[in-house]
């Protein structure tokens, strides 16, 4: 075995400009194929992150039909007795009770439809980016306070600031008009703008009393320790909730435009990596071929020494191996420096905040670092290099000694 | 004495190879004057130095000392582009084997140095087709080298060397790859050129053929000239 | 020359397989950009053109402030004479623009209330070919209301079923008006179908107490290319009003238009480096195993320059040879996606992203141009490698070694 591996290593460097270049080549393609794929995973990571932290959560209990149709009266009765069952349950982070309405919001000089979103000030600090992201002012202060905070774009159409009155106009459960002045104790910014221009919060308890819901709410937001389990921990949360007129649904159901973005992207992606592979391997091919065209004089030496086809074969595939080996490792380490250095920095092009604002791309991806998703590239390269690599080991076969000798 | 009747002078040539530490001396101040007209064979061993002198004479490679004229013209002094002008119209190649350009006809191989000389395409066709009927070709101009046999290429390439009427033929080992027969017709050819177009050629071999035909033999050994007979 | 050509298109043909595997390299290379760049295109336009019938048009006119605060206190007149004159023979409409809430028995949804006259919008917004229920508005007096199919099921509503519409009016009071739902609309993003309804304009202007005022004019030119020339044309002769083009009013359209731009090129580089490891590597191969050739070349008179002349030549008829099929192999795939590209399985996602998730491909010349140009220029460029090389082979080592 060392001897063979001697001869290929030297065989290698017989050509030493052309095993560079196709080396080069292969490098090339890995380091690229770490880097991007490390940062579409790191960038899929931070949408779905992004996306469930601002409202949705790894999951939700709702009513039925509520997803389609948020209606006043499809409730969670006792909503928040439950809530502080399902925390016991192991692997969730926090569960938050929410209210939901439509209303209308009035300031002095204007008025706009808006969402109203009655909140646990104690839980959902843990589920949602909102309270993080206040500008001015500060965030609820009680689950009984008088108050609101409202997203900026909104606040910019009703021409209020912190500390001024608005007036909300709704219709409460039992269909009696909801209504009540509250002050302004902050405004947020989410970077998303429909949030921004739409959304308002208020107390939970608050929220019940002025649209008469008692001890009722809409929605049990909920948030996984770990998303990659978060099947298990569903399992035990259905099991906790006995009444077959609520559902649990996971934030697939829940945000369905987020994964299939994500799938959609893959799909551009993975048409783009291909491409790369095919003509990268095609590039090398030539140099697998030749590498055994030119010495077809030298096999046929070695065929008739007495050398088995089989052993030539071998030794043409162990050089396509390390000439393979040597360039994914060297596009491994490159790739790996680049997506490591824009771990630490960051990464961001032009036009990106804007667009991704859209879909919860604050301002600079971070790659993922992950075993899978470094050798997700090098390994496709690897197994295409391989099957090219058969192709002239194949062809010794054909060879007969005599005929190779005479050849030059 | 007017230059023109030695068309090859060399003076205290010298060329030496480097071979990694050691220097290799492979001429050691050759001095000779080949005259108009002339036939002239180098023989000797292996590495005796004949195709080194060939080699430099026909501006293939430069000397390390000493001086080399071709028609009064320093090779020695001349650079790259220069010398494949001084080349291309004055001296003319036959090579013991892959004479030819395999991609090329026989009549385009003829062609190739008058299309380097800038000649138009009618004129080339009716010399080189000319030429290709003297050296007994007549009929397989379409043919590529690789449909040729050993003896049929070399005509060819015989039939390239004179085609633009050098001052020089240098012919390193023509006969090296053809049996004796095709040899012998081969050599009566260029002795024929020699005769009646009044061609200077130049050998190196070691085939006692050529040196049979030739006219003036210099015996080369360990790159000094140890004999010079005219016969 | 002629020469040079002969001898450079026949070396190429000495190695079928290895030339063809090549140039399948270089065909697959110029495919991939130019379906990239085709899908790109597609998907831009048709965001693009999506923007400007979601009631941009290619120029929108409004009162100052409107665009920072879309209410009825930024409002304006009908078009004067001045501005009708050179809105003459453009396909342009006014509306009525302001935010409003829709209620049904059961329901209050917030919602931009588009008082439209239904003519102009035929040619120039999506509304008038997009209800699929009922009917679309008869005229500016029409008392009928048109809602989006999600917005209607949201609402608990239908056809024939009465919501009241409530908005502010100058006096900043809430104003409000009934009307019966006459048609329902579809449109390929669920936003579009929540956000509009859309009622006759003077019925609008008549609840709002606004007189013949309007939110806005929208207008398309012919050429989207003649823009600038008109926008200046229209902002001389109102100087009062703010005029802007569709890239200021949806500035996303052009942000995107850019990072895709800017994408597109990055890949044709990484395509590009692709290709020319390979082709640099062949190119060497060739030259390498031509050594005794290419030193009798020297020793015939051929001077460097026409050497590396001739591997310059097989390099330019290989990526040639390459874009040639490459370019067909694109042509090819746009015949076979005429019908458009459906992703509608992943129909929320593009809407996320603000994209239609049936795309069209387009290939722009500017494109194919790029790609070829980029492709050729650049190869040649690689070439030159192999080519220097070949000049170096001193001709005697070149004819005597075996």
């Amino acid at each position: 075995m060392a001897i063979i591996l001697r001869l290929a290593w030297r065989n290698i460097w017989r050509h030493p400009r052309r095993s560079g270049l196709t080396i080069a080549a292969i490098a090339f393609a890995a380091a690229l194929l770490v880097f991007m794929i490390t940062l579409q995973f790191g960038s899929y990571d931070m949408i779905i992150d992004n996306n469930l932290k601002v409202l949705t959560g790894h999951f939700q209990v709702q009513h039925l039909g509520y997803l389609e149709k948020p209606k006043m009266r499809s409730t969670i009765t006792d909503a928040q007795k439950m809530a502080e069952e399902l925390r016991k349950i192991n692997g969730i982070v926090d569960i938050a009770t929410r209210a939901n309405a439509f209303a209308l919001l009035a300031s002095e000089k204007r008025t706009y439809g808006v969402q109203v979103l009655g909140v646990e000030i104690m839980h959902e600090a843990k589920l949602s980016t909102i309270p993080g992201r206040i500008q001015s002012g500060r965030f609820l202060s009680d689950d009984t306070a008088q108050e609101i905070i409202i997203g900026d774009a909104l606040a910019r159409n009703l021409k209020v600031q912190v500390g001024d009155d608005l007036t909300l106009l709704g219709s409460g459960y039992d269909g009696s008009i909801a209504a009540a002045v509250l002050p302004i104790v902050g405004i947020f910014n989410t970077g998303m703008p429909e949030i921004d221009r739409g959304l308002i919060e208020i107390p939970l308890t608050s929220f019940q009393e002025i649209f008469s819901l008692e001890e009722s709410a809409h929605l049990l937001v909920g948030m996984a320790k770990n998303l990659d389990h978060l099947e298990t921990v569903l399992t035990q949360v259905r099991a906790k909730i006995p009444d077959s007129s609520l559902v649990v649904l996971d934030w697939n159901h829940l945000n369905p435009g987020l994964f299939q973005l994500i799938q959609a992207d893959m799909i551009n992606s993975w048409f783009m990596y291909s491409c790369l592979i095919l003509i990268v391997t095609f590039s090398i091919l030539n140099t697998f071929l030749m590498a055994v065209l030119e010495r077809t004089r030298e096999f046929g030496v070695m065929l008739a020494l007495g050398t088995k086809p089989l052993s030539i074969g071998q030794l043409i595939m162990l050089e396509t191996l390390l000439l393979t080996l040597l360039g994914l490792g060297i596009g491994l380490v490159i790739g790996g420096s680049v997506t490591l250095y824009f771990y630490v920095y960051g990464f961001s092009y032009p036009g990106m905040e804007e667009i991704g604002a859209q879909f919860g791309l604050i301002d600079v991806i971070t790659p993922q670092l992950s075993l899978f998703a470094f050798m997700l590239g090098p390994t496709i390269i690897f197994f295409f290099t391989m099957i090219v690599g058969l192709y002239p080991a194949l062809r010794i076969r054909k060879l007969k000694p005599v005929d190779a000798m005479k050849s030059v | 004495m007017n230059m023109k009747q030695f068309p090859v002078i060399c003076r205290h040539l010298g060329k030496s190879y480097q071979q990694g530490k050691i220097t290799i001396p492979a001429l050691v101040d050759i001095n000779l004057e080949i005259h108009k007209g002339d036939f002239v064979c180098f023989s000797g061993p292996s590495g005796s130095g004949k195709t080194t002198l060939l080699n430099l004479i026909g501006g293939l490679d430069t000397p390390s000392s000493g001086e080399i004229s071709l028609d009064a013209q320093r090779l020695d002094k001349m650079n790259k582009s220069a010398l494949a002008n001084l080349r291309l119209h004055k001296i003319g190649f036959v090579f013991q084997a892959y004479n030819l350009i395999p991609v090329l006809s026989a009549q385009e191989n003829v062609e190739f140095v008058m299309q380097l000389q800038g000649l138009n395409s009618a004129r080339r066709a009716i010399k080189a087709r000319a030429i290709l009927k003297e050296v007994g070709l007549e009929g397989l101009e379409k043919r590529r080298p690789g449909d040729l046999s050993g003896g049929q290429q070399q005509r060819v390439a015989v039939a390239r060397a004179i085609v633009s009427a050098p001052s020089l033929i240098l012919a390193d080992e023509p006969t090296a790859n053809l049996d004796s027969h095709t040899a012998e017709t081969l050599m009566q050819l260029l002795h024929t050129m020699n005769e009646e177009h009044g061609i200077t050629f130049l050998f190196s071999t070691h085939d006692k053929l050529v040196m049979d035909y030739s006219k003036r033999l210099i015996k080369l050994r360990d790159g000094r000239i140890q004999s010079d007979e005219t016969q | 020359m002629k020469l040079l050509i002969i001898l450079a298109w026949r070396n190429l043909w000495r190695y079928p397989r290895r030339t063809s595997i090549i140039l399948i390299a270089i065909a697959i290379g110029i495919w991939s950009m130019l379906s990239m760049s085709a899908f790109i295109r597609g998907m831009m336009e048709q965001h693009v053109n999506d923007t400007i019938s979601n009631f941009v048009g290619h120029i929108s006119i409004h009162a100052p402030g409107y665009r920072d605060d879309p209410v009825i206190d930024h409002s304006m007149p009908q078009p004067n004479e001045h501005l009708l004159h050179l809105l003459n023979e453009k396909v342009w409409a006014a509306r009525v623009r302001v935010p409003a809430v829709v209620s049904s028995e059961r329901e209050t949804m917030g919602v931009t209330l588009l008082g439209i006259a239904p003519a102009q919008e035929q040619a120039l917004s999506f509304i008038a070919d997009a209800v699929t229920d009922g009917r679309y508005l008869n005229n500016v007096e029409d008392k009928g209301i048109i809602l989006g199919r999600k917005l209607v099921e949201r609402l608990e509503t239908g056809l024939g079923k009465r919501v009241v519409l409530g908005s502010q009016n100058h006096s900043n009071e809430i104003v409000e008006r009934g009307f019966r739902v006459v048609g329902i609309f579809d449109s390929k993003t669920e936003n579009i179908e929540t956000q509009f309804v859309f009622v006759g304009r003077h019925i609008a202007q008549k609840m709002l107490q606004m007189q013949d005022n309007i939110s806005e004019l929208a207008l398309l030119s012919k050429d989207r290319n003649e823009l600038e020339n008109l926008l200046q044309k229209l902002r001389a002769t109102s100087p009062d009003l703010d005029i802007q083009t569709w890239q200021t009013i949806a500035p996303l359209a052009r942000v995107i238009v850019n990072v895709f731009e800017g994408f597109l090129f990055i890949w044709y580089f990484v395509v590009f480096i692709a290709i020319a490891f390979g082709l640099v590597n062949t190119l060497l191969m060739a030259v390498f195993e031509r050594t005794r050739e290419i030193g009798l070349f020297q020793a015939l008179g051929m001077k460097p320059h026409w050497i590396v002349g001739q591997v310059l030549f097989e390099s330019l008829f290989l990526l040639a040879i390459g874009l040639v099929v490459g370019n067909l192999m694109t042509w090819v795939t746009l015949i076979l996606t005429a019908e458009g590209l459906d992703f509608s399985r992943y129909a929320a996602g593009y809407e996320m992203a603000g994209l239609s998730s049936l795309i069209y491909m387009v290939l722009n010349m500017s494109d194919i141009l790029t790609a070829n140009m980029l492709i050729i220029g650049l190869g040649l460029l690689a070439s030159l490698y192999p080519a220097w090389r070949a000049t170096r082979y001193v001709p005697v080592e070149a004819i005597t070694r075996t």
